[in-house]
């Protein structure tokens, strides 16, 4: 149903929110019409193309979000996006994004973490976050592929005596050592790309003990 | 002496900073979305480590003698972080010329500078120069990624 256009002011703040090249168009509802039953719909534009596209799933949605993932899988092109709100026969302009570059705007998710112990060491294995697939089936990319200068800061806080140390590591294994025996550390782990500034996700917190000093633990006996 | 040795060890991250500071600005005047200039996925994908100084050496020289000559721009803000661009870009020329032995430019590498300079002469200069300014994180990203990243900041 064609509607009016411009007699509803614009989405607002419209813009992608990348993490791991999974891209997710998001905004907030015009100014003044919070609450109230808008439908939205969204086009996406790949810079050097011909026209806008629409987005089949994200046409008259009541959502303030669209999954553009596989639309911008190309990570090395660049896109726009657009949303506009409609309500009854209204409806309002387009409310564009900025020129989105993925390679150099998406999110580096926090690698996953495996720790072990012993008395005085603990050994960390990290495994690089995984790039957004379309579907299971897909093979899994790692995002060390894409930036091969991918590289991780381990932060290891000792619950004791509440210090923190922190390390800038490349290699997917390292261990902290000369640690105290039967203490708790809690380690986080952030995976960033040198270069433009990006947001970040730390991983989420770990703790584990080291074991009892089975010296002492021998002399009590 | 490999090209590794004169790859440019500059810092990267200060010429970032300069176009992150008119990213939005620059691209919110080019308004021919439906074209390109560095057309990336013709000229830059998947160039062979053979024509990557060649073709730095052609599009430095690309951005410095008609890009930033044929940008007019009236924000002395703007016109600053350009200026910076510029003379970072001199410098990189300056290094690159350490190797010039070593810049072999094959045929590969003059068709990519060549569709590259077609592409802005098919528009009107000030356009062409403000899409090539708007374009500058595709090319700064490409020389990050062949030039091995950079030295610490």
């Amino acid at each position: 149903v064609p509607c009016v256009s411009g007699d509803l002011s614009k989405p607002t703040n419209v813009t992608f929110i990348s993490i791991n090249m999974k891209n997710i168009l998001q905004w907030n509802p015009p100014e003044g019409l919070q609450g109230v039953e808008v439908s939205y719909t969204v086009q996406y534009f790949i810079y050097g193309q011909k026209k806008w596209l629409n987005k089949s799933e994200c046409r008259n949605i009541s959502r303030t979000y669209c999954d553009l993932s596989a639309e911008t899988s190309d990570y090395e092109h660049q896109y726009y996006a657009k949303v506009k709100a409609m309500w009854g026969t209204n409806c309002s302009k387009w409310a564009e994004t900025g020129r989105f570059y993925p390679f150099l705007e998406t999110q580096i998710g926090p690698p996953e973490v495996a720790l072990t112990t012993d008395e005085k060491s603990i050994s960390i294995v990290l495994t690089a976050p995984k790039k957004w697939k379309k579907s299971p089936e897909e093979s899994s990319i790692s995002m060390q592929q894409i930036y091969s200068n991918l590289k991780y800061n381990v932060s290891i806080y000792n619950t004791r005596s509440n210090r923190t140390w922190s390390q800038c590591v490349t290699n997917h294994t390292l261990v902290f050592s000369w640690l105290e025996p039967a203490t708790l550390y809690c380690v986080l782990v952030e995976s960033f790309v040198p270069g433009p500034p990006r947001l970040t996700q730390p991983s989420e917190r770990q703790c584990v003990s080291t074991l009892e000093d089975q010296t002492t633990a021998l002399e009590v006996k | 002496r490999g090209l590794r040795r004169c790859l440019m060890s500059m810092n990267l991250h200060r010429v970032e900073e300069s176009f992150r500071g008119i990213k939005t600005a620059i691209q919110a005047k080019d308004t021919f979305q439906n074209v390109t200039i560095l057309s990336p996925s013709e000229t830059l994908h998947g160039t062979q480590p053979l024509d990557v100084c060649c073709v730095t050496k052609n599009l430095l020289a690309f951005y410095v003698d008609r890009v930033f000559k044929d940008h007019q721009e009236l924000s002395p803000q703007i016109m600053r972080k350009i200026s910076s661009l510029a003379n970072s870009f001199l410098y990189m020329q300056k290094t690159l010329q350490q190797c010039q032995k070593l810049c072999h430019c094959r045929q590969e590498a003059t068709n990519a500078t060549r569709i590259i300079h077609d592409n802005y002469d098919q528009l009107e200069v000030r356009s062409a120069a403000i899409k090539a300014l708007g374009e500058l994180d595709v090319f700064l990203a490409w020389i990050d990624k062949h030039h091995g990243g950079t030295s610490a900041a």
